[in-house]
C-alpha cells in the first residue's frame, strides 16, 4: 500500500512540477530535459498582446462574474438555509442543477441562445453564462457556512439591543466574512478557469486565457503556454500555501499560548 | 414591588402540539426564580416568548403592568445568557461587553471603561483584550454574563448556563451567579433542568412539565411539599407508595406497608386513592422494630455506598423501598439479609394528584 | 389579542421567495433557457423530425463514440479508485506532517487549471520528452507514439479527475474511529479480512461519491480528449464540438448533447434517490 501511495504522489506531483523548468527552455518545440535556459518566453508573453488580452479579458470577466454570482447567492443562500417553506427540495436541487449538466451541453445552448441575443463574442455573454456555471459552487461553499452558523449569536445581539439591520451588520456579516470570501474566490476561479464555453461563445473579442491556451496547444503548442502554466501554478501555490502560512505566522506571535487553534475549516 | 414580571395564560402551539398550556405566574422585583423541568416540558419556550424569541399564541408578558407583545427583542432590555455563551467570536472580551452599550449610542471610551468595569465585578480583570476561544468556558461565562447585566437590563435570562462545565467549575459558578445577582439585585430567571442547581440557588422554583406549570414554591416547599407525583418524583430522590385513606384525619393503607399514619396538610375523604411520600433520608434502618416509629420488615437487595453515606435498596413484599444512610450505620447489615425500617408519621407526605 | 398573535404567526413568510427570486429567476432565463433551447434544436434543425436521434442509433459512427466515451469513463473511474484509495490510505495512516504534505498537493493539483496539467502531459509524453527518453535509453529502439493515443487522454484524466476521488475518500476515511480498527483487530481481523470487513464497507459511501463524480465528469470531458487523444477514437464532448464548429450541424450536436445530459442527469438521479445530491460536492 505504501509503495502504491508513494507512486501515486510521484504521478501527481510530476506534471505540476515540470511545467516550471519548461518555461525557461529555449527549445522551440516540446523537450525536455530542456537544451537550455532563458528568460525569452517569459518576455514574449508580457509583451505579446495576443497572449495579455486574454489574460486581461479573463480577470474582467471573472471579476464580473464574482460579483453577479454573489449578488444572486448571498441572498438565495439566507433564503435557502434559515427559512423552511414548500418547494425548497426542488429549489435547492436547482442551485446545483448546473454542475450537473456537462459544459459542452450547455455550451452549445449558449451557442445559440447568446447568438439570438447578439451577445456571443462579447464580454457580457460570458459573464451571463459564467455566472450560471459558478452560483452552485459559491452556494455550495456559503450555505455550508451559514449552516454553521450559530444564530443564537444573532439572537445574542438583538437581546443586547442591536436592531435586526446592526445585527447584520455588526454580527452576522463579520463572522460570515470569511466563508463569503472563499465563496467568491471559488466563483472567480471557477470563471477564470472555465474552456469549454469560452471556447464555443467568447470568440476573438472576448477571448479569455482559458481559450487562447486551449487553441494555441492545439495548433502549434506555443512555449509560451509553459510560462502562463508556471505563472498559474505559482498563484494557485501561493494561494494555497498562504493560509498555512498565515497561520503559522498568527501562531507564532500569538497574545496567549492559551487556545488550541481551531481544526482548519472549511 | 409585587407582580413586577406577569405571565399571562402564555399558550404556544406548533400546529396540534401544545407546547404550553396557558402558563401564569407572578415575578417579584429582584427575585431569583428558576424554571425547572426535564428537557421539552416549555421552560426554554417559555423563556423564548418572554426574550421575543418566539411569539406566543396567546398570553401575553408584562414588566410593571407593560405589555412586551408589541416590542421586537431588541426593544426589550432584557439581558440573556444562553447555553453556548454567544460570545461574539470576532470580538474581544472587552468589546463583547461594550456591545450592548455601542448599540445604545455611548461612546467607545466610556462604554469601554464601563465594560472593563463589569468584567472586573465578574472577576475578569485583566483578560478583556482576549477574544472568546482564548478563555476557558468559565471565563466565557462570565464574559457573557457580565455583557448581559452591563446595560442594566430590567430582566436577566439564563438558559441554562451551566451545562457546559465540569461538576467543580459548575458549583463555583452557582455561587458566583448568586453573588453577582445579589450585588446587582436583577431579576433573574434561569432554567435548568439540574435539580440541585435549582435547590441551590433559587428564591422559587418552577417546575414545568409538559408545557404546563406543577408547582412554583420556594425550594424548601417543593421539597417537602410537593403539589403532583411529577414534582416529588423529579425533586430529591423518594418513596412514591400508592396508597388509599382509610381514615381523612390521617391513616392509609398499602397492601404492603398496611396501615400508615400521616399528618394531613389537606382535606381529604375517605377511600379517595392517593400517593405517600417518604424520603429515604427519612427512614431509619435497625436489627429491630423501634417504638412509636412506623416499622416494616424490608428484604435488602442491593446496598449503593457512597462514602459518607449509603443507598440501601430493597423490598417491603412487593414494594421497592429506598433508604439513605449514613456510611457508619451501613455496616449493621449485607445484602440479601432482612432488616426493620421504620418512620415517624411526620415523614409520611401526602399527594393527592 | 391573541387572536392577532396567532395570525400573524400563521402568516406565510414571503421573506424566503423575495430573496430567492433574483437566483431562481437568473438561472431559468440563463441557464434553463438554452438548455432548453439545446433540446429544441435536436428535434428542429435542420427540420422538424427525429431524423437525428435515429442517426444516433443507427449510426455506426455515433454507437462507436457513444461506447468509447463509455469504456474510456469506466477506465478512468477504475484508474482513479486504485490509485486515489492508496493514497488516501496513506494520507490517513501516516504521521500529520506527511498527511498535510500530500493533501497540499493534492489541493495543488486540483486547482491547477486543467489546461496546465494537460499541456505537462504534452511534455511528458511527447516525442521530445522524459518518458520517451527514458523507455530509449533502456534499449528500446523504437519507442511507441505515446501522445495523441488513447493512452495519453485516459492517463491526462486519471490525473485530473483523480483529485475529486481522493479528497472523497479521504474524507470519509478520516471519520472512521481508529478505535473501531483496533476493536476489529481485537476480534480476529487481520489482514486482507480486516481491509472486506472493516475498512471497505466503512469507505464505501466515499467510493460510491468519487466514483460518481469520476464517472459523470468523464463522460462530458471536452478540453484533454480533443488536445490529447487520438483524432480517430473521439469521445461524446469531442463529436459534439466538432459537429458544430466544422460542420455547423446544430440539430445533430444538440441531439448528441441531450442523449449524454440525459445519461448524466440518469445516473445523478440515481445517486440522489440514494444519497442525496447536495453531498456529491460537498
Amino acid at each position: 500500500m505504501r509503495l502504491v501511495g508513494i507512486a501515486v504522489v510521484i504521478f501527481i506531483a510530476a506534471p505540476l512540477v515540470i511545467v516550471v523548468p519548461m518555461s525557461f527552455s529555449d527549445a522551440r518545440s516540446l523537450q525536455f530535459p530542456p537544451p537550455g535556459y532563458w528568460l525569452g518566453y517569459y518576455q514574449a508573453y508580457f509583451t505579446d498582446v495576443s497572449w495579455l488580452r486574454p489574460t486581461w479579458n479573463s480577470i474582467i470577466i471573472a471579476a464580473a462574474t464574482t460579483v453577479l454570482t454573489m449578488a444572486l447567492v448571498v441572498p438565495a443562500c439566507f433564503a435557502l438555509v434559515r427559512h423552511r417553506f414548500k418547494g425548497k427540495s426542488i429549489a435547492d436541487l436547482m442551485m446545483l442543477m448546473p454542475l450537473a449538466v456537462p459544459h459542452i451541453v450547455i455550451a452549445v445552448g449558449y451557442y445559440s441562445f447568446l447568438g439570438d441575443l447578439r451577445l456571443v463574442h462579447t464580454h457580457l455573454g460570458v459573464v451571463l453564462a459564467h455566472t450560471c456555471l459558478s452560483v452552485p459552487i459559491a452556494f455550495l461553499v456559503l450555505s455550508a457556512n451559514l449552516k454553521g452558523f450559530d444564530r443564537n449569536l444573532e439572537r445574542a445581539a438583538q437581546s443586547l439591543g442591536a436592531s435586526p439591520v446592526q445585527t447584520f451588520l455588526h454580527v452576522t456579516l463579520p463572522i460570515l466574512r470569511p466563508g463569503l470570501v472563499i465563496s467568491a474566490l471559488f466563483a472567480f476561479i471557477q470563471s477564470f478557469d472555465e474552456t469549454v464555453v469560452a471556447i464555443f461563445i467568447s470568440g476573438r473579442d472576448a477571448e479569455t486565457l482559458p481559450r487562447k491556451m486551449f487553441d494555441s496547444i492545439r495548433q502549434e503548442a506555443d512555449p509560451v503556454i509553459a510560462v502562463i502554466s508556471t505563472l498559474l501554478f505559482v498563484a494557485v501555490l501561493l494561494a494555497v500555501i498562504a493560509p498555512f502560512a498565515w497561520r503559522g505566522i498568527r501562531s507564532r506571535f500569538a497574545r496567549t499560548a492559551l487556545p488550541a487553534p481551531s481544526p482548519a475549516g472549511r | 414591588m409585587d407582580q413586577y414580571l406577569q405571565l399571562n395564560g402564555i399558550t404556544k402551539k406548533y400546529g396540534d402540539f401544545t407546547a404550553l398550556a396557558k402558563v401564569k405566574l407572578d415575578i417579584r422585583k429582584g427575585e431569583f426564580v428558576t424554571f425547572l423541568g426535564p428537557s421539552g416540558s416549555g421552560k426554554t419556550t417559555t423563556l423564548m416568548i418572554i426574550a421575543g424569541f418566539e411569539k406566543a399564541t396567546a398570553g401575553d408578558v408584562l414588566v410593571e403592568g407593560r405589555s412586551l407583545s408589541g416590542l421586537a427583542p431588541h426593544e426589550r432590555n432584557i439581558g440573556i445568557v444562553f447555553q453556548n455563551y454567544a460570545l461574539f467570536p470576532h470580538k474581544t472580551a472587552v468589546e463583547n461587553v461594550y456591545f450592548p452599550l455601542q448599540m445604545r449610542g455611548i461612546k467607545r471610551t466610556e462604554g469601554l471603561g464601563k465594560a472593563a468595569e463589569m468584567l472586573e465585578l465578574v472577576g475578569l480583570r485583566g483578560l478583556g483584550q482576549r477574544y472568546p476561544k482564548e478563555l476557558s468556558g468559565g471565563q466565557q461565562q462570565r464574559v457573557a454574563l457580565a455583557r448581559a447585566l452591563v446595560f442594566e437590563p430590567s430582566l436577566l435570562l439564563l438558559d441554562e448556563p451551566l451545562g457546559a462545565l465540569d461538576k467543580n467549575l459548575r458549583e463555583q459558578m452557582q455561587i458566583e451567579i448568586k453573588r453577582i445577582q445579589r450585588t446587582l439585585g436583577v431579576t433573574t430567571i434561569f432554567v435548568t433542568h439540574d435539580q440541585s442547581e435549582a435547590m441551590s440557588m433559587s428564591d422559587r422554583i418552577v417546575v414545568f412539565e409538559k408545557g404546563e406549570i406543577q408547582q412554583a414554591a420556594t425550594p424548601l416547599e417543593i421539597y417537602h411539599r410537593p403539589r403532583t407525583r411529577f414534582v416529588a418524583g423529579f425533586i430529591g430522590e423518594s418513596n412514591l407508595i400508592p396508597a388509599r385513606i382509610t381514615d381523612a384525619a390521617g391513616k392509609a393503607e398499602n397492601p404492603a406497608l398496611g396501615t400508615c399514619d400521616f399528618t394531613p396538610v389537606e382535606t381529604l375523604s375517605q377511600g379517595q386513592d392517593v400517593t405517600l411520600l417518604i424520603r429515604p433520608e427519612h427512614i431509619r434502618l435497625s436489627r429491630k422494630p423501634v417504638e412509636g416509629r412506623k416499622n416494616a420488615a424490608m428484604q435488602v437487595e442491593t446496598i449503593v455506598n457512597y462514602g459518607d453515606n449509603a443507598l440501601v435498596i430493597g423490598r417491603v413484599g412487593d414494594l421497592p423501598m429506598r433508604v439513605r444512610v449514613l456510611g457508619a450505620d451501613v455496616v449493621i447489615i449485607q445484602e440479601g439479609e432482612e432488616c426493620c425500617i421504620s418512620w415517624l408519621p411526620e415523614a409520611v407526605f401526602v399527594i393527592s394528584r | 389579542m391573541g387572536a392577532t398573535i396567532s395570525r400573524l404567526g400563521e402568516r406565510p413568510n414571503l421573506w424566503p421567495w423575495l430573496l430567492l427570486a433574483p437566483l431562481t429567476a437568473y438561472l431559468a432565463i440563463f441557464f434553463l433557457v438554452p438548455l432548453a433551447d439545446v433540446a429544441v434544436m435536436s428535434f428542429t434543425e435542420p427540420r422538424l423530425s427525429l431524423a437525428n436521434y435515429q442517426k444516433i442509433v443507427t449510426g455506426t459512427l455515433y454507437q462507436r463514440v457513444f461506447l468509447n466515451t463509455f469504456l474510456t469513463a469506466g477506465l478512468v473511474t477504475l484508474v482513479c479508485l486504485c490509485v486515489g484509495y492508496p493514497l488516501a490510505y496513506l494520507m490517513n495512516n501516516s504521521k500529520p506532517r506527511t498527511a498535510m504534505l500530500i493533501l497540499l498537493l493534492v489541493t495543488m493539483s486540483f486547482w491547477t487549471s486543467f489546461l496546465v496539467r494537460t499541456y505537462a502531459w504534452m511534455v511528458l509524453l511527447g516525442n521530445n520528452g522524459p518518458i520517451v527518453a527514458l523507455l530509449s535509453a533502456l534499449g528500446l529502439t523504437n519507442p511507441p507514439q505515446l501522445l495523441f493515443t488513447r493512452f495519453s487522454s485516459t492517463l491526462a484524466m486519471v490525473h485530473i479527475l483523480a483529485p475529486y476521488m481522493i479528497m472523497n475518500i479521504y474524507s470519509v476515511m478520516r471519520k472512521i474511529d481508529p478505535v473501531l480498527i483496533r476493536s476489529a483487530e481485537s476480534l480476529g481481523a487481520r489482514g486482507f479480512s480486516l481491509f472486506r470487513h472493516v475498512y471497505l464497507p466503512l469507505t464505501a459511501p466515499g467510493i460510491a461519491n468519487g466514483c460518481v463524480l469520476v464517472f459523470v465528469l468523464c463522460l462530458g470531458f471536452y478540453v484533454t480528449p480533443v488536445l490529447l487523444g487520438s483524432p480517430r477514437e473521439q469521445m461524446i464532448a469531442g463529436l459534439i464540438g466538432h459537429q458544430i464548429e466544422e460542420f455547423l450541424a446544430f440539430g445533430m450536436g444538440s441531439a448528441m448533447a441531450m442523449v449524454l445530459l440525459a445519461i448524466t442527469l440518469a445516473i445523478l438521479a440515481v445517486y440522489h434517490r440514494r444519497f442525496g445530491l447536495d453531498k456529491l460536492w460537498g
